[in-house]
């Protein structure tokens, strides 16, 4: 397949994919805001609530250990898994090259999904918690989100299996995979540890074994597989290299799977497992080179991009972002810098970074290339996407650095015996007051975009037929299609 | 393409067949857009085939050494990684501290108002104004509770005991406060605690501060036992 | 990498590699540990939870304390954690045997709990502390966690478990501030957090007098 000029039935053929997939997608998209919303708000008062421990205080559902893991979840589940389903879905039928067929059915289980994902935040702010990280829904909430999850994932198998005869792309790899780890991981987390409990420290391991691969092996697959897409079909030239894909795919579901024990170095496990995680992560310098490698060369020579596409300018953040978070997600990873960031607000600091950064903004770039295409619609304002792009830019650009050096100057102070407890939680405080701020420009941005995404489907602005660029395009012709 | 037409949904547009599409009326969006991505075929740089073969070397070097034979009980991947062995009475004391006291007295040795008395300064840590060395070990063991007065000020909390602490362990913890924050008294060795223990052994509740008070006031020896000098 | 069954079968067996390793194998080697006998009490170690203890530390999960404290000590040969005083020595998946789940915790906004019960055993300090945090100790940031209590007009006496209560959350005159049945529970776990029992596997375990 070349990047020459596409036929009349090859539009004709993705028109009608783009016809098909408009409702599942469109929906997945919506409720996905919806929640982004909800969880920013979660996550402004959490972060509020550690500079004034005070603030609404006075309720059980109100209480901090309930809003933080409330807004983990809904981020996760809500926002996060919702708008990857969606966008992973919209790649998949346009690389499989096939229509969507029962979409019905899976907007069903769309709605079974945010059933679940409703039911379970109620049952953490109700004091249902099970306090296992990124596990904290209730264990009858966890099945609904399992069997709406199979029906999704399902789908994106289904695809795969029938579609047309030609080359697989590497955005198909990542798909086909993460729409395969996720119930794995999700089936056996919840037997290990909701179901069937196993023992105290065996819960640590499979918690993290979870806690880290749903980041890398369902998140980062399709933010990868978003990347893999975008950034080529923008530009309109091929990706740099098959051979660095290809590499740079079997090296990460090898390493990554292995990474989880890294979040508990020290803890009461026999020194082989932390050892092998150790190793697993700094091994990850391998795929985060070949997939950086493999989106600069595609990009160079075309940076000015950058000022025109909204979708290349948020992925391309994205992708950027993945490099930084992974090599310090690596170093993190090493005994003697663990050491230093372990326990302290340098970790939701990276964690941000990966799912924000990398993962949100990617997320963001791909649904500005879809939703015209599904709603038949350009975005009515370039203003608004600019505010957007610059609001969470610097959002999420402040929230890392202050904790990040918060983080630092708490472990500084938490490592040092010679020093009370209670001056690691004053020298960081500053630190989180500034996280807070920061957490109002994230929030600022999602009401940007939320309202963009409800003036797009209401078909608001003029007609057009050109893309809404950033910026005005001057004398240069190369018109991105974005 | 033979499949069925999409089942229409709540969210769909009627049904349509691909011929019923018209090019004429499919969305700009399309029409502009570049055919599906493809790939390169560019080789992989030489300088990362060097990094990858260092990694797995490194690999392989790391784990033969830290593994510990991936046995379920070696938790120290290096054995030279030797913890620290028993440490002296100086640092025993400091650690007892922060991991016992510091919660109520603080860190700063100064407590809380009204409730937990200041160590710093304390006539009852110094053995001054008719308070005893016992008195002090006394507290550490059985605790204390009700009103105590401090410095002139009154203090109503409650210290549980500390019985289950060694003689050695509460002997420097003890030396310790009475060298910190400006407090300068001398050490108390393992065998004064381990006396005053003998002597109040039928003693079952925390003290209050009339009962202790009422007891004979006895003294530390001087440089008794292996408690350190104050630094 | 164009045919579904080849790519199929490296998506799954790649994974599975780390499902054996950091799932099967170590449910293996560290899911069925045993109690020892204990050097200082003669009896099983760890010790059984009683039923009060297991239903706080539901309390301890519902309210997600697990967001701000750990319970892990690491060993000395790699950190801090014994000198700054979270425990005497590092902790060992047999510490953890009765606990489903456990609470490793990944944060130290609040102090580590690995040894609480042996650190502060005062339950009226606990009670204290939790109706009101930063009263009873300057600076805490932690919440308080006063919905765990009532407060009821005094009937004659006082009630003998009465929180002594200092700060603005005191309440009215003639009232008085009782922990609730899952206050008690959650004070029950948190001094049943006793992380200090020798064990032959655990760096630095302290020889202990009977």
């Amino acid at each position: 397949m070349s990047a020459g000029e596409p036929t009349t039935e090859s539009r004709v053929e993705r028109a009608e994919i783009d016809r098909s997939l408009r409702g599942p997608v469109l929906f997945f998209f919506s409720s996905g805001i919806a929640w982004l919303l909800l969880g920013s708000a979660l996550g402004l008062l959490s972060a509020f609530k550690m500079s004034f421990p005070h603030l609404l205080d006075s309720a059980g559902w109100l209480t901090f250990g309930r809003v933080r893991p409330a807004h983990l979840n809904i981020v996760i589940y809500g926002w996060a898994s919702s708008v990857g389903i969606g966008v992973g879905i919209w790649l998949m039928a346009r690389l499989c090259r096939v229509a969507l067929r029962h979409r019905g059915m899976l907007l069903g289980a769309g709605v079974a999904w945010n059933f679940g994902v409703a039911l379970g935040t109620a049952g953490i702010l109700a004091g249902q918690s099970r306090s296992i990280e990124w596990l904290e829904f209730p264990g009858w909430a966890t099945p609904v989100l399992f069997v709406a999850y199979a029906l999704i994932g399902g789908w994106g198998v289904i695809m795969f299996r029938y579609r047309r005869p030609g080359h697989v792309y590497v955005s198909q790899w990542y798909l086909l995979a993460a729409f395969l780890w996720f119930p794995w991981l999700y089936a056996t987390a919840n037997v290990l540890l909701i179901w069937q409990p196993v023992q105290g420290s065996v819960v640590g391991a499979v918690n993290w074994w979870y806690g880290h691969n749903i980041l890398g092996l369902w998140f980062t697959p399709i933010g990868l597989a978003s990347a893999y897409y975008m950034i080529p079909k923008v530009l309109g030239r091929p990706v740099h290299s098959y051979y660095l894909s290809i590499l740079g795919f079997w090296s990460l579901a090898l390493f990554y799977s292995w990474n989880g024990m890294h979040h508990l170095i020290g803890g009461p496990f026999p020194a082989w497992m932390v050892s092998a995680s150790v190793v697993a992560s700094v091994m990850m310098f391998i795929p985060v080179i070949a997939v950086a490698i493999n989106h600069h060369c595609t990009m160079r020579g075309h940076f000015h991009y950058l000022k025109w596409s909204p979708t290349l300018r948020f992925t391309v953040f994205g992708a950027m972002t993945y490099t930084v978070v992974s090599l310090e997600g690596s170093l993190m990873a090493i005994p003697s810098l663990n050491n230093l960031t372990h326990f302290t607000d340098f970790t939701p600091g990276h964690a941000h970074l990966g799912l924000y950064g990398f993962f949100t903004m990617t997320m963001f770039g791909a649904m500005y290339y879809i939703i015209p295409r599904l709603v038949g619609w350009e975005w009515p304002s370039a203003a608004m996407i600019r505010w957007h792009f610059w609001l969470a830019a610097s959002g999420i650009a402040l929230m890392v650095a202050a904790l990040t050096v918060g983080g630092f100057l708490q472990g500084l102070e938490l490592n040092d015996p010679q020093v009370a407890f209670m001056t690691s939680v004053a020298v960081v405080a500053p630190f989180r007051f500034v996280r807070a701020l920061s957490g109002i420009l994230l929030a600022a941005a999602h009401l940007v975009f939320a309202v963009l995404f409800v003036r797009m489907l209401m078909r608001r602005g003029e007609r057009r037929e050109e893309a809404t660029l950033l910026a005005p395009q001057g004398t240069h012709s190369e018109l991105p299609t974005v | 393409m033979s499949d069925p037409p999409p089942t229409p949904g709540p969210f769909a547009d009627p049904p349509v067949k691909p011929d019923e599409i018209d090019l004429g009326k499919v969305h700009g969006s399309i029409l502009r857009e570049h055919e599906e991505p493809a790939e390169g075929r560019e080789s992989v740089p030489l300088w990362f085939v060097t990094l990858i073969m260092m990694l797995v070397f490194w690999a392989g070097f790391y784990l033969a050494n830290h593994s510990g034979g991936f046995r379920a009980n070696v938790f120290n991947p290096v054995p030279g990684n030797q913890s620290p062995v028993p440490p002296d009475p100086a640092t025993l004391g400091r650690r007892v501290f922060v991991q016992n006291c510091v919660i109520c007295h603080q860190a700063s040795g100064l407590g809380v108002a009204n409730q937990y008395p200041p160590l710093a300064g304390s006539e009852w840590v110094l053995a001054r104004n008719g308070h005893a060395d016992n008195y002090l070990a006394a507290i550490v063991i059985h605790g204390l509770e009700g009103p105590v007065i401090v410095n002139g000020r009154l203090y109503n909390g409650a210290m549980p005991p500390w019985k289950f602490l060694r003689d050695e362990e509460i002997a420097a913890v003890l030396t310790y406060v009475r060298s910190q924050w400006g407090n300068a008294a001398a050490s108390i060795g393992p065998d004064f605690v381990r006396q005053v223990r003998e002597r109040t052994a039928d003693r079952a509740e925390p003290w209050t501060q009339r009962e202790l008070q009422a007891i004979e006031g006895r003294t530390a020896p001087k440089a008794a036992g292996n408690a350190s000098p104050a630094p | 990498m164009n045919k579904l069954p080849q790519l199929f079968a490296g998506i799954f067996f790649v994974f599975a590699t780390s499902w054996i390793g950091l799932v099967a194998y170590p449910y293996l080697q560290l899911g069925h540990m045993q109690p020892v006998k204990s050097a200082v009490t003669g009896e099983a170690a760890p010790p059984p939870l009683t039923g009060s203890a297991v239903a706080g530390s539901r309390v301890y999960a519902a309210n997600g304390c697990i967001y701000c404290h750990s319970q892990q000590v690491r060993p000395a040969w790699l950190s801090t954690d014994i000198e700054k005083g979270w425990g005497p020595r590092q902790t060992v998946p047999r510490d953890y045997l009765r606990e489903r789940p456990s609470f490793l915790g990944t944060m130290r906004t609040g102090p580590d709990l690995s040894n609480i019960g042996v650190r502060q055993p005062s339950v009226r300090w606990h009670f204290e502390h939790l109706y009101e945090p930063d009263v009873v100790t300057p600076g805490s940031i932690m919440p308080s966690f006063r919905f765990l209590f009532v407060q009821r007009p005094v009937r004659g006496k006082p009630g003998v478990d009465a929180v002594a209560v200092r700060g603005p959350n005191a309440p009215p005159p003639g009232h008085e501030v009782i922990p609730t049945q899952e206050a008690r529970d959650l004070v029950t776990y948190l001094l049943s957090l006793r992380r200090n029992e020798p064990l032959p596997e655990a760096d630095g375990s302290p020889v202990r007098q009977p």
